[in-house]
């Protein structure tokens, strides 16, 4: 009994450390074999990369090309995926090798990157509301609102024609933006906004002018001291070109040849039409999206919250020290990490970092940044519970002859404890919230998945809606627990 | 009988007092709050701390463990002595003041039990976690310890749920479990309603009657007239009478003695 009520907080640490240690192992990707080649995409973006909503495989235009060119050169495929605007970062910090995400060529992406003979021939298009008569050519632009991914080379030609652009992750966002008359305009490619009409049937937005000049080409892309990975590419392109099999893929997507020049002009897509009903597109996404939850979500939450415990705890410590040499750091980390967007210190971590040749791969460098973050505000939350505890209590200690950490161990930190709980309840809570903050560091987590369905499926509301709902129910199972501990803290205060 | 010559007498009876303080000296900032503070006490007897509010005295008492630690001078018990006035390393100052402080045990105003823990395992929290000693062994002293002080039937309390002279007691009983060669009080009864100070009381004289070595810090007159071996009369940071109850508090010498003690007995 003495022995359980001693060790009640260590025994959850650990116990919550060791659950999230299991649970990530059991997560990884299995040992790479002789030629892995890391695919960078954005499983959002149909008809060129997204999830088949009956299978949550991952498929389209894109990735069917990569993988009969890497079965062609022999490699062996893992894909990543992430939203667009972080796939050029992954490339530059070498956690992927090649994009396969519709890039399309323009001259400083040239300079920067090798790039394959080109497998997709598009024309720019100008997307506005049905109702939108005044925007038919690229002049029309100017001032206009518009959204785009940041980073796209659409988003280039948005800015260059006078565009106001607004950053978005996906054209299904960008479209929904322009529905809900957010916006005022969009520009993009003449295939995926095809695909993008016939899949959400929306007759609330229409394509309203072509891009002029601005016939586009799409290639994968490697880094630029990658040449051997895109000549392997190339020839595999060439070898697909020539017996036919480029053709085939692209058929089947767009019944049109678009990987050869002006072939894309007939594309249709009605076939992608999905007349799936709202409650059918929950019911596919829930298992994948659950899944995510307890392998992703879940574990992050746990594993970053045990791991920024025992570091708040140090720099508490260290802050209430009277020696300088521990004192001041802990305060200059404490200021450092509540003084930064979490966000801003995630991609520090992840894409910053290799640049000193520090590199973690996406999981380890999402806990890493969150139990940091969460270390900074537990830190001072422990701190002032320690201060609360009477100083009496350590004089009492010390007269029964017990030292600094026994005396914290045994009498201060219990006692901080149930002072602690609720402010440090809050603090996980947050952290659930936070880890969907993850996917910008390419860690598929559970409203990633949310985001893949909803690309695929152009079904929001349901979609994000259940997305809320399974924040709220862990957040709800977390509150819970939060108040059975305060009653057992609490039993010695009647 | 001179203040002087008991204290000499008591050095001749007993080879060396347990307890030897030596010109002890504190300030806080610019005020001096302890200056030539010299006093011995012999094992087995008690003495008792008078003073108005401000004079040093729980100061001094906090001085013979450490809570404070002096600018200067000598505590010695029985064979740990520290000399606070010696410049050391930080370590060996929190070496130094561990060792002194095994020496005693105290009993606080405020109790100070640990409130997290039972009645039993107040007692046994020192001897088992900071000395190291078998819990088999620790245990049935304990017991026997909350039997003494009339709480036998509370072990598996916890100290909320006691009464302000029971939480006191147990306070006392923790104290003893340390199995200390000195016992500390810092007015022991001031916090505990008038009906609640008679039981505490008690078990101090039943202490004093087993010999134990004891310092108590309090202003009841009455027990330091019953009690007490030796009274030390402290005002402004310096002992300004000393000597036996029965002189220091029926027949002081100094005006500011006889002032306190006419406060103290006829505060009207």
């Amino acid at each position: 009994m003495t022995h359980r009520r001693r060790t009640l907080a260590l025994l959850m640490a650990w116990g919550a450390l060791l659950l999230g240690l299991v649970a990530p192992a059991a997560a990884e990707e299995p040992a790479p074999a002789a030629t892995v080649v890391r695919v960078g995409t954005e499983g959002t973006y149909p008809p060129f990369t997204f999830h088949d909503p009956d299978t949550d495989e991952l498929t389209g235009y894109d990735i069917d090309v990569i993988r009969e060119v890497g079965k062609r050169a022999g490699w062996d495929l893992q894909f990543v995926e992430a939203q667009f605007d972080s796939i050029f970062p992954a490339l530059d910090a070498g956690r992927i090798d090649v994009i396969a995400n519709q890039i399309s060529l323009n001259p400083e992406r040239e300079a920067k990157y090798a790039f394959s003979t080109p497998y997709t021939f598009s024309q720019g298009v100008i997307v506005t509301a049905a109702d939108t008569d005044d925007i038919t050519t690229l002049e029309d632009l100017r001032g206009k609102t518009m959204a785009q991914s940041s980073t796209s080379n659409w988003a280039q030609v948005a800015r260059d024609a006078g565009g106001d652009v607004r950053s978005v992750e996906s054209l299904a966002q960008a479209a929904e933006l322009l529905e809900q008359g957010r916006v005022d305009a969009l520009v993009n490619d003449n295939i995926a906004v095809l695909d993008y009409l016939a899949a959400s049937g929306s007759t609330d937005v229409k394509i309203a002018g072509v891009v002029e000049g601005e016939e586009t080409q799409q290639a994968l892309a490697f880094a630029k001291s990658d040449t051997a990975l895109r000549d392997q590419a190339d020839q595999a392109l060439a070898d697909m070109a020539k017996d036919g099999t480029l053709t085939e893929i692209s058929e089947s997507y767009f019944k049109a040849d678009v990987s050869v020049k002006d072939g894309g002009g007939e594309a249709d897509l009605s076939g992608r039409d999905s007349d799936k009903g709202s409650w059918q597109v929950v019911q596919d996404a829930t298992g994948p999206m659950l899944k995510a939850l307890v392998q992703y979500t879940i574990t992050l939450s746990l594993l970053s919250m045990a791991l920024g415990l025992v570091l708040a705890l140090l720099v508490a410590l260290a802050r209430l020290s009277t020696r300088p040499w521990l004192h001041w750091p802990a305060r200059a980390f404490i200021s450092l990490i509540r003084g930064t967007p979490l966000l801003v210190q995630l991609f520090i971590v992840f894409y910053g970092l290799p640049q000193a040749g520090i590199k973690f791969e996406s999981y380890p460098a999402a806990v890493l940044a969150l139990s940091l973050n969460v270390a900074a505000y537990a830190a001072e939350i422990i701190r002032s519970s320690i201060l609360s505890v009477p100083k009496g209590q350590s004089e009492a200690a010390a007269t029964v002859g017990m030292g600094y950490a026994l005396t914290m161990r045994r009498i201060v930190l219990p006692q901080a404890a149930r002072t602690a709980v609720p402010p440090l309840s809050n603090t996980f809570i947050s952290l659930v919230k936070d880890t969907s903050l993850a996917s910008g560091i390419l860690v598929a987590d559970m409203f990633r998945v949310a985001q893949n369905y909803a690309g695929a499926t152009t079904e929001y509301l349901p979609l994000y809606t259940l997305a809320a709902l399974f924040y709220w129910i862990v957040c709800a199972v977390l509150s819970f627990g939060q108040s059975r501990l305060e009653t057992r803290l609490e039993r010695h205060t009647l | 009988m001179s203040t002087d010559e008991s204290t000499d007498e008591s050095t001749d009876e007993s080879t060396t007092p347990l307890l030897e303080v030596t010109d002890l000296r504190k300030s806080f900032g610019d005020q001096e709050v302890l200056r030539d503070i010299d006093f011995t006490v012999e094992q087995g007897t008690v003495t008792v701390l008078l003073g108005p509010s401000g004079s040093g005295k729980t100061t001094v008492l906090r001085s013979l463990n450490a809570l404070e630690v002096p600018d200067a001078g000598v505590v010695r018990i029985e064979d740990v002595e520290v000399d606070f006035g010696q410049a050391r390393s930080r370590r060996d100052a929190d070496r130094d003041l561990a060792r002194l402080r095994r020496q005693s045990a105290m009993v606080f105003q405020a109790h100070h039990l640990f409130p997290h823990r039972t009645v039993l395992q107040n007692l046994t929290e020192g001897p088992i976690h900071a000395q190291g000693r078998p819990e088999a062994e620790v245990v049935p002293e304990a017991r026997v310890l909350l039997e003494q002080v009339g709480l036998a039937d509370r072990e598996d309390a916890y100290p909320s749920q006691l009464s302000g002279g029971q939480q006191q007691r147990v306070g006392i009983a923790r104290a003893l479990a340390l199995k200390p060669r000195l016992m500390l009080f810092d007015e022991p009864t001031s916090a505990l309603d008038p009906e609640l100070v008679g039981e505490v009381l008690g078990v101090m004289k039943d202490l004093a009657a087993e010999g134990w070595t004891m310092v108590v810090v309090t202003h009841e007159i009455r027990f330091a007239q019953q009690v007490a071996d030796q009274v030390l009369f402290l005002d402004d940071g310096v002992i300004a009478e000393r000597g036996p109850a029965s002189q220091v508090i029926e027949d002081p010498r100094e005006a500011r003695t006889r002032q306190f003690l006419h406060r103290i007995l006829d505060p009207l």
